[in-house]
């Protein structure tokens, strides 16, 4: 009776979205499996075995949750010099921050936390408090490398935001609204794709989306050879885990955004279940694609991240957005 | 916490020769430095200053040498680069055989040749593959320590031993040609330059790699020269220097022509190690095609023998030595012995009092000369140029130690 109830109360999509999915739930088990997927793809590359000895018969699948299991019960240091409040807090706002764009993105038709007419633009301001708190991280951490990698960060982060936010106008400008939802009854009435419709802002948003996420070949904040592990340098324990996982998180959130501006969303299903595991399986690819690119690319410099950023795809996006503006023209919109 | 003073916080610069700057410790257990610690200071992103702090794997060989018999001291230096230890015992050896008078058969030397080869294939493979992680590219990580797999195969047919071979003796080499070797180089060749050609596709035309490599670290010939820097990063800088010219063990009969490269900067040197592998190649089936047949130990050697003894070289192809030999004794007289190793000029200096000890054995390795371009190289350039620099100048610190 009571479970009825309690049942009652968390199938709601209010409760259901920033939670379950397309919420922290599924978001936690996806790194899991894509973390695997990651090793096990670029192991296949560079002739190796990758991840085997955790349930062999499943190809060491549940290695990470093993590696998890551990950051749970190891010893978390808290340095003596670091500031322990911001510490110990950043990580976990870091992951309330993406975790607050589960609420407006829509993990199939209806499937949100809140409706807004404004989600794009919410669910970017809401993965875009992350970095800060990055920054923070290495602020209170009071370490050479933290600081470094911190600042690396700052700079990086103001240049992979504008291009991620213009992409992101352009293809608001191109569908005429804001609505991650609306998006999507576009592409079905259209019967075109975003990604056909604006190929341009496609290919950008997914730069942005790789660097946004720290992932090869713009993982300058964590570079590892130089600067230890950037602003996470002195974290230990489930800290360490959590801030590990925070960048899958987050390309996790911003791949799914990039299915539903992009790849038609739910489509061409219709119904809420399917179009829930549609939506997913076409988020899963994005994020592999995005893995993928390691065993391919080495780390940039910073300045080279930073000079390509800026002169090149900031203003090959606004060009996006000069095209978008003709394609919603011509199809009089 | 708030009873520190706040110099002692690492927020706060501090001030270095004037210069406002942060000093920053890479090593010794840093990622990317391996047993050394580089002492960098930078100003915002720009080094300033680097002061490479050598010896955490200082082994006291030169020392060690001295307490032993000349025939143990080839295994003791071989520890110096495992990687590559045929081409470091090597001028040893020649260093002794000088002092003794006796001159190796010519198969003997054409077989130290092909093992020499083999070994600077597998350090050159080695040094790529750290560059390749040092740039976060770990595809050529896996791949050149994976490929390198098949030279320290090919090794340990012809010797016995994966990496500390000790194949190169006194008068001779320990074991002759196996069967079955010639097509197993055959296979590993052809295997090699299908790789070397996909090492080019991933890694040095890789847009992302030659925009960290490309005109940083830029070592100008003559400097070079000036700083005593020794092989590959030699070549690179447009110096048509390699030991091998000079024509030891069977160079002199292959028609050796060292790789030279144009400009110096860290893509040239990591080109010069791979043009370098298809050189080896090369040499390796020159060397195989021209192998001279006869016997692979010097017959003053031989004639030491027991019979039990020789009948174990003529049927089993291997030398087996008597406990004598241990004792060998040198003449009175000092000895140079030079080697191109993988990474540079490799010198020995021998003195030996007559005894069964050498009097004093001075050791100058290629990594120890190169250090020097840590202070030249990276200063004016960025941080993360640190890890390109250290990727092409191939450092290879317990090399460097002894």
């Amino acid at each position: 009776m009571v479970f009825e109830l309690l049942l009652e109360k968390i199938l709601i999509p209010p409760v259901l979205a920033p939670l379950i999915y397309p919420g922290l739930g599924v978001a936690l088990a996806t790194v899991l499996i894509i973390l695997w997927l990651e090793r096990k793809l670029t192991a296949r590359v560079q002739m190796r075995i990758g991840p085997y000895y955790v349930a062999r018969r499943l190809h060491g699948a549940i290695q990470l949750l093993a590696d998890g299991t551990r950051f749970f019960f190891q010893e978390v240091i808290v340095p003596a010099r670091v500031d322990v409040i911001p510490f110990l807090l950043a990580p976990a706002l870091a992951l309330a921050a993406i975790a607050a764009a589960f609420t407006v993105i829509p993990g199939g038709p209806g499937l949100q936390g809140f409706y807004t007419p404004y989600s794009l633009l919410v669910a970017l301001a809401a993965l875009a408090v992350s970095p800060l708190l990055l920054v923070l991280m290495g602020w209170a951490s009071n370490n050479k490398f933290a600081i470094i990698g911190s600042a690396r960060e700052a700079l990086l982060n103001a240049s992979y935001e504008p291009l991620l936010f213009t992409t992101a106008l352009a293809m608001a400008i191109l569908y005429g609204t804001l609505d991650l939802n609306q998006m999507v009854a576009y592409q079905a009435d259209l019967g075109i794709i975003g990604l056909i419709l604006n190929p341009l802002a496609a290919i950008l948003f997914f730069i942005a989306m790789v660097a946004a996420t720290d992932r090869i070949p713009f993982d300058i904040v964590m570079g590892e050879q130089e600067i230890v592990h950037g602003p996470f340098t002195e974290y230990t324990g489930i800290g360490y885990g959590l801030v590990m996982a925070l960048d899958y998180i987050k390309l996790y959130a911003l791949a799914m955004m990039y299915s539903i501006i992009f790849l038609g969303g739910w489509l061409p299903a219709t119904t809420p279940l399917l179009a829930a595991i549609v939506l997913y399986v076409k988020t899963f690819i994005v994020m592999t694609v995005a893995v993928f690119l390691r065993t391919v690319y080495g780390r940039l410099r910073l300045d080279t991240a930073l000079n390509i950023l800026w002169s090149k795809l900031i203003p090959l996006a606004l060009v996006s957005v000069a095209l978008s503006t003709v394609v919603s023209y011509t199809l009089g919109w | 916490m708030t009873s520190l003073s706040p110099a002692v916080e690492a927020r706060d610069v501090g001030t270095h020769e004037g210069l406002r700057v942060v000093e920053l410790y890479v090593g010794p257990q840093h990622p990317a430095s391996g047993h050394m610690r580089l002492i960098v200071y930078l100003d915002g992103d720009i080094i300033v200053r680097v002061d490479p702090d050598l010896g955490w794997v200082h082994r006291t060989m030169e020392k060690l040498a001295e307490t032993r018999e000349y025939v143990r001291i080839i295994p003791l230096f071989e520890r110096m680069t495992i990687i590559d230890s045929c081409n470091i015992t090597l001028p040893l050896v020649e260093a002794y055989e000088k002092l003794l008078g006796v001159d190796p058969p010519p198969r003997a030397k054409y077989l130290r040749t092909i093992l020499c080869e083999i070994n600077r294939i597998a350090s050159h493979l080695y040094g790529l593959g750290i560059g390749g992680i040092f740039l976060n590219h770990s595809t050529m990580y896996m791949w050149a320590f994976g490929d390198r797999e098949v030279f320290v195969s090919l090794a340990e047919m012809l010797t016995g031993a994966r990496l500390t071979h000790s194949y190169v003796i006194p008068g001779g080499v320990r074991r002759d040609l196996p069967q079955g070797f010639r097509d197993a180089f055959e296979k590993a060749k052809r295997y090699m330059l299908k790789r070397l050609k996909e090492y080019d596709k991933i890694f040095y035309n890789n847009p992302v790699i030659r925009s960290r490599l490309e005109n940083v670290g830029v070592l100008e010939g003559k400097r070079a020269v000036e700083l005593g820097v020794v092989g590959p990063n030699l070549r690179a800088s447009r110096v048509r220097h390699d030991v091998r010219m000079t024509g030891y063990a069977a160079y002199d009969d292959l028609d050796f022509e060292p790789i030279v490269g144009e400009y110096g900067d860290s893509l040239e040197r990591i080109w010069v190690r791979l043009r370098e592998i298809e050189a080896s190649l090369d040499l390796i089936e020159k060397a195989l095609n021209n192998l001279p047949e006869g016997p692979f130990i010097a017959d003053r050697f031989y004639k030491l023998l027991t019979p039990a003894h020789k009948k174990i070289v003529e049927t089993q192809k291997r030398v087996k030595f008597p406990a004598l030999f241990a004792n060998l004794k040198l003449p009175k007289g000092e000895a140079i012995g030079r080697a191109e190793a993988g990474r540079g000029e490799i010198t020995y200096y021998v003195v030996s009092d007559g005894t069964d000890k050498p009097y004093r054995v001075r050791c100058v390795s290629p990594s120890f000369r190169n250090a020097i371009l840590f202070i030249e190289l990276a200063p004016g350039h960025r941080l993360m140029d640190l890890p390109a620099i250290y990727a092409s100048i191939d450092y290879f610190p317990p090399e460097a130690d002894r």
